[in-house]
């Protein structure tokens, strides 16, 4: 039977893939990012830890779906998925390869369960889909696990709720752990966390809220999930929206989780950055050491 | 059958609410209609054969969209706030940016009236403080 054995949580800022791409990763400003990561790289290298398929849950950036198709909740079902151009030529990285079997399964599923998915046998990925597979896994010729897809629109107002977003988690939980093959399957949610990228209050950062949100999202989601948007709005700003998404990561692990990695940066380019490895509790692996990592402004290193 | 939904957001004060943010402009129902055409064109900017002819020509390729004065006239200036006006979204316009060759930071940075130092140190600073700037009815 395959099962959702980890949720993790990235960026996915297009500032990331530039960094790799001119050789800037060990620089001053972006090497704590780097070596904040370096731990996720490591552990995901580790024996039962590699996933067969990360369901990747992200934003499509403008970039698949322009003004005419705006799916709130979308999955791709292809046989593989070609890097977007963006304006500045595709990502120069290895294709997203699918895994159209469970997907089906899963938009199958979803669909019995109240999810009215839009369904993509032809989608390129932008950044928000391969900036995350270069965090995890560095440059290498081919990504080493399948994925699956699942943008979910935070652009066009409005997005779905959290309390949907965390439900619909729930139900990928079900829909995986009802497909017979025997298979490790991950669940990322990627985006945040706070940040702004438009008008005179773009910079905003909101270090309270953003911490404060990972605490939640791993002890209390329930009462995150009803958090309205307006407050995502004003707290962690207009594209700090893009959290909403990992309440469908944390929704796919159950009830109680344990975090084995812990990391949030400020900044990186306009935003904070959280990278989280989550695991539930009942079948969770050994914590990294260290388990928490804060680095970047007025955040000293701290250690458990 | 599914129980039938108990409460209901009220749409009305769920989108007004948007315009109590300062110096935001949430990318509603409303301004995507208004942007529609502007979006359009800036998609059209991830064909490496339409960057090229954009280049060569910037106001002739704009005459081909049916975009407002207003709105050419802000991609002409790359003047991001005032395409944010004509409906334009940062995600849509980022591929004119990324034509330019120019970053997320460069076009953020240009909205916020800051010089692309200050804004690049504001952020190494740990960014902009949300004291203040949560809501302008509220004043905090």
């Amino acid at each position: 039977m395959a099962r959702v054995t980890t949720g993790i949580t990235s960026s996915h800022i297009p500032a990331l893939g530039a960094a790799i791409q001119t050789g800037k990763t060990g620089d001053d400003y972006w090497g704590p990012v780097f070596d904040g990561y370096k731990a996720i790289k490591d552990w995901i290298k580790q024996p039962g830890n590699m996933p067969d398929v990360v369901v990747l849950v992200y934003n499509d950036h403008a970039s698949a779906f322009d003004m005419n198709c705006i799916p709130t909740f979308a999955i791709g079902c292809a046989e593989s998925f070609k890097p977007a151009d963006e304006g500045w030529g595709p990502r120069p990285v290895p294709e997203v390869i699918g895994h159209p079997d469970l997907a089906w399964h899963i938009a199958q599923s979803l669909i019995l369960d109240d999810f009215d998915m839009c369904i993509f046998n032809q989608m390129d990925v932008d950044h928000g889909c391969t900036i995350p597979l270069s965090m995890m896994f560095g440059e290498p010729e081919e990504w080493p696990c399948k994925v699956i897809p699942l943008p979910v629109n935070v652009v066009t107002y409005p997005p779905p709720s959290g309390a949907r977003c965390f439900a619909l988690g729930d139900s990928i939980k079900a829909a995986v752990e009802s497909f017979p093959e025997d298979l490790n399957v991950h669940v990322w949610g990627t985006g945040g966390m706070s940040h702004q990228l438009q008008g005179p209050r773009a910079g905003l950062i909101n270090k309270e809220f953003d911490l404060k949100f990972i605490d939640q999202l791993i002890n209390d989601p329930d009462t995150l999930a009803k958090m309205p948007h307006i407050e995502y709005l004003r707290e962690a700003g207009s594209e700090g929206i893009e959290l909403v998404m990992w309440l469908i990561m944390r929704g796919a692990l159950g009830d109680k989780v344990k975090d084995l990695y812990n990391f949030y940066h400020i900044p990186a380019s306009n935003t904070a950055l959280g990278a989280l490895i989550l695991q539930p509790e009942e079948t969770a692996g050994e914590a990294l050491d260290p388990r928490v990592v804060h680095s970047g402004h007025s955040l000293a290193t701290a250690a458990e | 059958m599914t129980e039938k939904k108990k409460e209901r957001i009220n749409i009305h004060e769920y989108l007004a609410e948007f315009d109590d943010i300062p110096g935001t402009r949430v990318f509603t129902a409303q301004r995507a209609r208004k942007g529609y055409w502007l979006n359009q064109f800036a998609m059209s900017l991830m064909k490496a054969e339409n960057r090229e002819r954009f280049k060569a020509d910037e106001k002739a390729y704009l005459d081909e969209w049916n975009l407002s004065d207003a709105a050419k006239q802000a991609v002409l200036d790359r003047d991001y706030n005032a395409m944010i006006d004509e409906g334009g979204n940062v995600y849509y316009l980022s591929k004119l940016f990324s034509t330019d060759g120019k970053s997320f930071q460069f076009a953020a940075g240009s909205m916020t009236g800051m010089t692309q130092e200050d804004y690049a140190k504001m952020m190494i600073d740990g960014g902009r403080a949300p004291h203040g700037v949560r809501s302008i009815k509220g004043g905090y």
